[in-house]
């Protein structure tokens, strides 16, 4: 908390120092509801549409209701996330982030981000929701308001497949260097087990690692690894060994959002009624559902 | 999709779409940079101080910190801190804040090219034009810009190859310039995952753009050598 | 009428001094010349005549027109000095030709500068362009210069430059047209042809002013000589008044070193 306050406090600095000739809208409406309010012309207004003064936890489902588009952070990020042939978004998060939307009466609107940023992304405004098969760290949930889970992964090991075979066990692992996604699951993996890592800036980064030598293994997602790791990729000569935890995945809204509760909701009819489970076995991941 | 042969076509596809994204923020950086830079310029060589000295803030803050910063300051600023998230979330409103960002920054470099250039033109050819009637505006258009121009042309160029490879910095902000779309082959994407190579061919876009910018250049350079 | 009166002109440079009190007056088609050690003034007389020094004291008048009255703020104004600046011409030690543009080009440019703020420029543009193109080239054929419009200025001597410059200084028809030192920056063997330009232009009666350390074309060429000392003038009067019976000291210890 404190270091969140610093960082926000050296950035509203450097911000002054640099508004004069910056943004253009120097000083605005201090209120999301305002803003997002002046976009959308009519129609659509939900039951709490003007509620201009409220809190963002009474605001915000009714502001993106407002606007009319639930705007989704995603990495194209198969099978969760990404593009058919035509360009458009699917995959198992995909579908269910535009069911949702529709559920609300409102259009999803897909937004590629940079991953590390993805926080930053929320609590500015710029997206609305994080859907992207995020798994629930300690740091997701103390920076965003979440979900329940809805999908298991694990994080598990890589290593080239000659030498599968030395490293089928945990405690195998102690000696070798490991390349880790910076600020994912894998990394607090390779913490918590004491292994030496190095961190890279995205998971396919650590798989080259291991690919180029520069890192003896990696620690990815496993729905990742599925998808990325072994015959008809680039990186035929890896392959998966050990799995180091269980974690599940969840849906990130601003924090005091009230999506969240919408979300849960909407999860419980469509497994209910089973549509959760009919979009999960499009894509493969039906085993790791998780029953609402 | 395990051939290079199939996956060529929808790697080049998808690098073009980055690249000329890459290429749009390059020109609208230009486009804006050059102009804002020239007044950024005049405006350190004023004799009034506020105005020097403000200028002279701004140039030391925008060369003093990271381009990558200030892409991150500018786009997530007004939605963090004045709540008003200007830009929205789509690719139009990250392609801006990159823009604004950049041109910004690119001008405050530029202009001190630009004094400097100004300020090595010896005082005799103001005064000549002077002695002959002439404004302060035509002295400059019709007689320093040229050889202001001859002067600058080798760090210009220096700068404005640079400006090719930075754009790849507004990925940041999840701009999906070339390198984004060659990195989005290694996570997995459109059917090819774990392709390393579109990553490193991203390099022959830019080593191709600079080839032909530095055969612009040395034309322009040659050009300009019917005077010295 | 004189053709140009320069009353009490001072000019200091921080603490400095360099110009006291300074009148003379010039007439019609004379050649004044004005001689003196290095930083006795008179180059920086010469700039306060043309307006790129402004004079702290004293009053400038053309042709009974005042051009500049340090007293009077509203003929200090930049637009106003522009136009008044025209009354003389100038032709610098070290040429100051565009180097981007040809002999011709350096000559014409400031007259089609000025031609675009004529009211007939849309009608006429194509002979008012055309005459300014003949006058050029008639200044540069007076300059010796006809087979040499088309070089830039980096390809010809310094004796041509010079000649150049003063083409373009004609070309402005200036009342008074100004020297400063124009062969100081030359080979002696490159002097001779600027000085015979000059001489040229002092028999088609040119009025002229004339800072020089060539002696003997000052005492030639000259109606009025000033010699200048110390922000002073010391001495005034025609060419044998100065050089032949010279009233101060200081005069007679300068031109004895000559």
């Amino acid at each position: 908390m404190i270091k969140k306050m610093i960082s926000m406090a050296l950035m509203a600095t450097l911000c002054l120092s640099m508004t004069a000739c910056g943004s253009g809208s120097g000083s605005t409406s201090k209120d999301s509801g305002k803003s997002v309010q002046s976009d959308a012309d009519s129609g659509q207004s939900g039951d709490n549409g003007n509620a201009q003064d409220g809190s963002s936890a009474e605001s915000d489902k009714a502001a993106v209701v407002d606007k009319g588009t639930l705007v989704v952070g995603i990495t194209d990020f198969e099978p969760m996330d990404y593009k058919d042939e035509n360009g458009n978004w699917i995959g198992f998060d995909a579908d269910m982030a535009t069911a949702f939307a529709e559920s609300l009466g409102i259009k999803a609107e897909f937004v590629e981000i940079e991953w590390d940023n993805k926080a930053l992304e929320l609590s500015s405004g710029n997206i609305d929701c994080v859907w992207n098969g995020m798994t629930l760290t300690d740091e997701v949930k103390g920076s965003m308001n979440c979900s329940n889970p809805y999908c298991n992964n694990a994080q598990i090991v890589i290593v080239p497949a000659e030498k599968a075979s030395e490293y089928q066990t945990v405690d195998s692992l102690n000696g070798l260097n490991f390349a880790v996604e910076v600020g994912s699951a894998g990394e607090t993996q390779a913490k918590e087990h004491g292994l030496t890592y190095t961190a890279v800036s995205n998971q396919a980064g650590a798989l080259m690692e291991v690919a180029a030598g520069t890192s003896d293994a990696a620690i990815i997602d496993s729905l990742m690894a599925a998808a990325m790791v072994g015959e008809g990729t680039s990186y035929d000569q890896l392959t998966y060994t050990v799995g180091l935890n269980s974690e599940e995945y969840g849906v990130g809204f601003r924090k005091g959002s009230d999506l969240k509760d919408a979300l849960d909701e909407f999860f419980k009819a469509s497994y209910a009624d089973g549509t959760m489970q009919k979009i999960a076995d499009t894509y493969g991941v039906q085993a790791a559902l998780i029953a609402q | 999709m395990d051939t290079f042969l199939e996956q060529l076509p929808i790697v080049i596809h998808s690098l073009n779409t980055g690249f000329l994204q890459t290429m749009k923020l390059f020109f609208v950086t230009l486009l804006g940079a050059v102009p804002l830079g020239l007044l950024i310029s005049f405006g350190t060589l004023s004799e009034f101080a506020p105005v020097r000295v403000f200028l002279n803030l701004l140039i030391w803050v925008v060369r003093g910190t990271p381009l990558m910063i200030q892409l991150l300051i500018i786009y997530y600023f007004p939605g963090l801190v004045l709540k008003n998230p200007v830009w929205g979330g789509g690719e139009a409103g990250r392609f801006a804040a990159s823009a604004v960002a950049f041109v910004i920054n690119y001008a405050c470099y530029f202009s001190e090219i630009f004094r400097g250039g100004i300020i090595s033109i010896p005082l005799g050819q103001d005064e000549a034009g002077m002695v002959l009637g002439m404004t302060k505006t035509q002295i400059f258009f019709r007689i320093k810009l040229l050889q202001m121009i001859k002067r600058i042309l080798p760090p210009m160029s220096n700068e404005i190859l640079t400006l090719v490879k930075d754009t790849s910095l507004a990925r940041i902000i999840a701009l999906q310039e070339v390198i984004w779309a060659g990195q989005a082959f290694m996570k997995g994407s459109q059917g090819i995952s774990g392709a390393i190579w579109p990553l490193f061919f991203t390099a022959v876009y830019y080593l191709a753009c600079n080839g032909l910018l530095t055969l612009l250049f040395n034309r322009a350079e040659r050009k300009l050598e019917y005077f010295r | 009428m004189h053709i140009l009166e320069v009353e009490h002109i001072g000019k200091s440079f921080g603490r400095t001094e360099v110009l006291k009190d300074i009148c003379f007056t010039l007439e019609k088609s004379q050649v004044l010349s004005i001689i003196g050690s290095s930083g006795s003034g008179k180059t920086t007389l010469l700039r306060c005549l043309n307006f790129l020094e402004r004079p702290d004291h004293g009053i400038i008048r053309v042709a009974g027109r005042t051009l500049f009255d340090a007293a009077d703020e509203e003929k200090q104004k930049e637009s106003e000095i522009r136009k008044n600046r025209l009354h003389f011409g100038m032709v610098f030690q070290a040429f100051h030709l565009f180097p981007q543009y040809t002999a011709l080009e350096n000559v014409m440019l400031a007259r089609q500068l000025q031609a675009k703020k004529r009211a007939d420029y849309k009608s006429a543009k194509k002979e008012i362009l055309t005459e300014i193109r003949t006058e050029a080239e008639s200044l540069l054929a007076q300059m010796g210069l006809s087979n040499r419009m088309k070089n830039y200025p980096h390809q010809l001597s310094g004796g041509q430059c010079q000649r150049v410059a003063i083409a373009r200084a004609l070309a402005m028809k200036p009342d008074i047209l100004c020297f400063d030192e124009p062969t100081s920056a030359l080979d002696p063997e490159l002097t001779g042809e600027v000085l015979k330009v000059i001489r040229q232009l002092a028999e088609q009666r040119t009025t002229m002013i004339i800072v020089t350390h060539e002696m003997s074309f000052a005492r030639d060429v000259s109606d009025q000589v000033i010699f200048m000392n110390d922000g002073y003038v010391v001495e005034h009067g025609t060419p044998d008044q100065v050089f032949e019976h010279p009233r101060e000291d200081r005069t007679k210890q300068f031109l004895g070193k000559f």
